[in-house]
């Protein structure tokens, strides 16, 4: 009797929930957070009941969730596994919910059985021990919107918290960061650590602002014998001794990089090859080992370990790039220092004369607090202030980002404030000469307002799916 | 040639949200009028001789941070920051440096960690967190800026209550301030300011900043006449934009 009753009340929020996407749908709303938020409210403990119905791989972190999590997707669909992933940004537990009832059928049979979800490192702790992953990858931590997190130690034990809740669940971690590599000390979960082996990427360098200088365990200060870029390395603490792990997924060798791509050496267990990733930068590399990793537990070979890693292209919110006017317009999601310091380093890769836009809103999804551009390292911008024709700022917070171009050494004639998208879109048009490129870099809300803009304005219909 | 040089206590652990904003704001300052400056990190096992600095810059850290500086800062340094506050040096504490700089932390589960004591002044831990832009009217300020507005934004869960002899920095117009209670942000003592608006204070408040380069200057050149104003469009229309914005709000 009682089973019964949760069945119908099960049947019943599947039914509701549906209801409200079809409706959102007509409307051409695509939200993807009320359908779930409705579910909870008639179901609180709805995440557990569709834990038994999905075999889940869960992706966290601060950096790198969208592009690990679309890696992971070739990686399971080049092992034939069908799976539903959340949209970025639909990664709270509403978002999560959404997702996976969508992908049920009304008496609640998952008609797709894998679920690829990237889930926000703030949420994890509730999500994950109620879904209990099959494998749950943890890409790094940075500081980020402190002003949603708290601190970043507390977003470290959350994401711990849920981990230690879910003891069956395979760990994919980056063995580089000494806080995401903690995460699988002192538990029984089974762990595969990705890496970059010592001194093999020719721009690192120790940045003394980093975010966790002190071991985790002792707060004695850690000697890098290598470093990538932040707080990732290869560390060690001279006191108790915590040290980087062995990666089993390593990038032995970068062979060659450009502003689009890299070319790796990656070791695994009893494999060794060559991949040229499509995709510019250190961080990438990180996100590809992850992948790689993910598709070494589902057993591909290394054929199919290249055809995903080489095969992959920037998604929504990375890098997209669209011809204007023989122009091309490049926009590249920045949403934190470490972040915007790796883009600065890909323009500074960069060939020829350009155009820079720096797009800083305060709306809740950008973070309401903008004191983190005073630690992006802008005053590298000055090393090629010869080649860009024009610094624009624009966005809610344009200028305070006029102001930190200033003291960043960028002479104030040449930075000009805009606050209308669509003059800002005719002035870096009319700065920049026919070929060359015009980089755009925005915050998340100031992302979606000026793609918005620029699809109406070009008619661009087949770009930004 | 005026030079001045200043002390950056825990740069690698108090850097919470570009309080590095603050330093360069100083240094560029300096510079484009031909001051030259020098910054001095002072970090954990550093001998901190406070004569040797012009102005001292303290800013916030995260719980885990502070705890890790705690036994160092009470060693080898409190006895110098004490006296360089006593001795009238410039000093600017931001957030975790605010609340370092006086008498203890208590936190909401009721311990009580000791603090430098070089102000009179002391933090209860909070349950909330005050999060926001804040902006301030600073009497002080008034003879350089019209209405003596100061802006910010603010972060902080613990909540602090000013002594006698401690005058605030300024009164809250918008946000919560020292404790979201008696409508009073930071604290001014001697040359000692403190504030909970961290990152970008002095950038986008550049009569705050030269307020500080000029008392710096007069501790060591006693001559010195005042500083040549530069020109602060940019500046200015950053601190009147996000004012005339979130007193609208
Ligand atoms: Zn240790």
């Amino acid at each position: 009797m009682k089973n019964l009753i949760k069945k119908i009340h099960l049947t019943f929020t599947i039914i509701i929930t549906k209801i409200t996407i079809w409706l959102l749908r007509l409307l051409d709303r695509g939200g993807t957070s009320l359908p779930g938020k409705v579910a909870l409210k008639i179901y609180p403990d709805i995440l557990t009941e569709l834990a038994d119905k999905f075999r889940i791989i869960m992706i966290t972190g601060t950096n790198g969730k969208t592009t690990t999590s679309r890696i992971a997707a070739g990686m399971l669909e080049q092992s034939g596994i069908m799976h539903v992933t959340n949209k970025s940004g639909a990664n709270l537990v509403s978002g999560i919910a959404t997702t996976l009832i969508s992908s049920l059928t009304l008496t609640g049979k998952a008609r797709v059985r894998t679920a690829l979800l990237e889930t926000d490192e703030a949420a994890f702790k509730r999500i994950a021990p109620k879904l209990k992953p099959e494998v749950c990858i943890v890409t790094n931590f940075f500081r980020d919107q402190l002003d949603r997190y708290g601190e970043l130690y507390t977003t470290l034990n959350s994401v711990r918290e849920g981990i230690i809740g879910t003891p069956e669940t395979v760990l994919i971690l980056n063995a580089d960061d000494s806080l995401c590599a903690s995460l699988g000390k002192g538990i029984s979960n089974p762990v595969i650590y990705f890496g970059i082996a010592p001194d093999v990427y020719p721009e690192a360098n120790l940045n003394i602002n980093n975010d966790a200088a002190y071991c985790i365990n002792c707060s004695t200060r850690y000697e890098y014998s290598s470093v990538t870029f932040a707080h990732l390395g290869h560390f060690k603490c001279p006191k108790c001794g915590y040290e980087r792990p062995e990666a089993q997924v390593e990038c032995s060798q970068v062979l060659a990089y450009d502003n689009l791509s890299s070319t790796i050496e990656i070791r695994l267990p009893e494999m060794k090859f060559s991949t040229k990733l499509a995709l510019p930068g250190l961080y990438n590399i990180y996100n590809a080992l992850a992948g790689a990793s993910l598709g070494k537990y589902l057993g591909l070979d290394e054929k199919g370990l290249i055809h995903v890693l080489e095969g992959f292209e920037c998604g929504f919110g990375r890098m997209e790039s669209v011809n204007v006017m023989n122009r091309e317009i490049k926009l590249i999601l920045v949403k934190n220092p470490t972040g915007y310091n790796q883009v600065i380093k890909y323009l500074l890769t960069q060939k020829g004369h350009c155009v820079l836009a720096l797009l800083l809103s305060d709306n809740l999804a950008d973070g309401t607090d903008i004191s983190w551009i005073w630690d992006v390292d802008f005053e590298i911008l000055s090393f090629m202030k010869e080649r860009i024709r024009a610094f624009h700022v624009s966005g809610k917070r344009a200028e305070d980002m006029a102001v930190r171009l200033k003291y960043a050494g960028i002479e104030q004639d040449n930075i000009k404030i805009e606050h209308d998208w669509n003059k800002l879109i005719d002035n870096i048009i009319n700065d920049a000469g026919e070929q060359e490129t015009i980089y755009v870099l925005p915050t998340y809300t100031a992302m979606l307002d000026i793609r918005k803009v620029l699809k109406n304005r070009f008619k661009l219909k087949e770009f930004w799916k | 040639m005026y030079e001045l040089t200043i002390c950056h206590l825990y740069p690698d652990l108090m850097n919470l949200y570009g309080d590095r904003g603050n330093i360069i704001t100083l240094t560029k300052r300096c510079q484009w009028r031909g001051i030259e400056v020098k910054i001095i990190p002072v970090s954990l096992g550093d001998e901190f001789r406070y004569k040797d600095y012009d102005i001292i810059f303290i800013g916030g850290g995260q719980d885990y941070e502070q705890t890790i500086l705690q036994d160092d800062l009470m060693r080898s340094k409190r006895q110098p920051i004490i006296e360089a506050v006593e001795s009238s040096k410039v000093v600017l504490g931001i957030c975790g440096g605010f609340q370092l700089l006086g008498k203890y932390y208590r936190t909401h589960t009721g311990s009580e960690i000791e603090c430098i004591g070089a102000l009179d002044l002391w933090t209860h831990g909070g349950e909330t967190r005050l999060i926001g832009n804040l902006v301030i009217e600073c009497d002080f300020l008034k003879g350089k800026d019209p209405q003596g507005y100061v802006v910010g934004f603010e972060n902080h869960s613990g909540k602090t209550y000013l002594g006698e002899g401690v005058k605030p920095l300024g009164k809250v117009i918008k946000g919560f301030g020292n404790n979201g209670e008696d409508g009073f942000e930071g604290a001014i003592y001697k040359n000692t300011y403190c504030s909970y608006s961290h990152g970008s204070l002095l950038p986008k408040n550049p009569v705050l900043a030269d307020h500080l380069i000029t008392l710096a200057l007069l501790n060591k050149y006693p001559d010195f006449m005042g500083l040549e104003p530069l020109s602060d469009t940019l500046e200015q229309q950053a601190h009147d934009t996000v004012i005339a914005r979130i007193i609208s709000e």
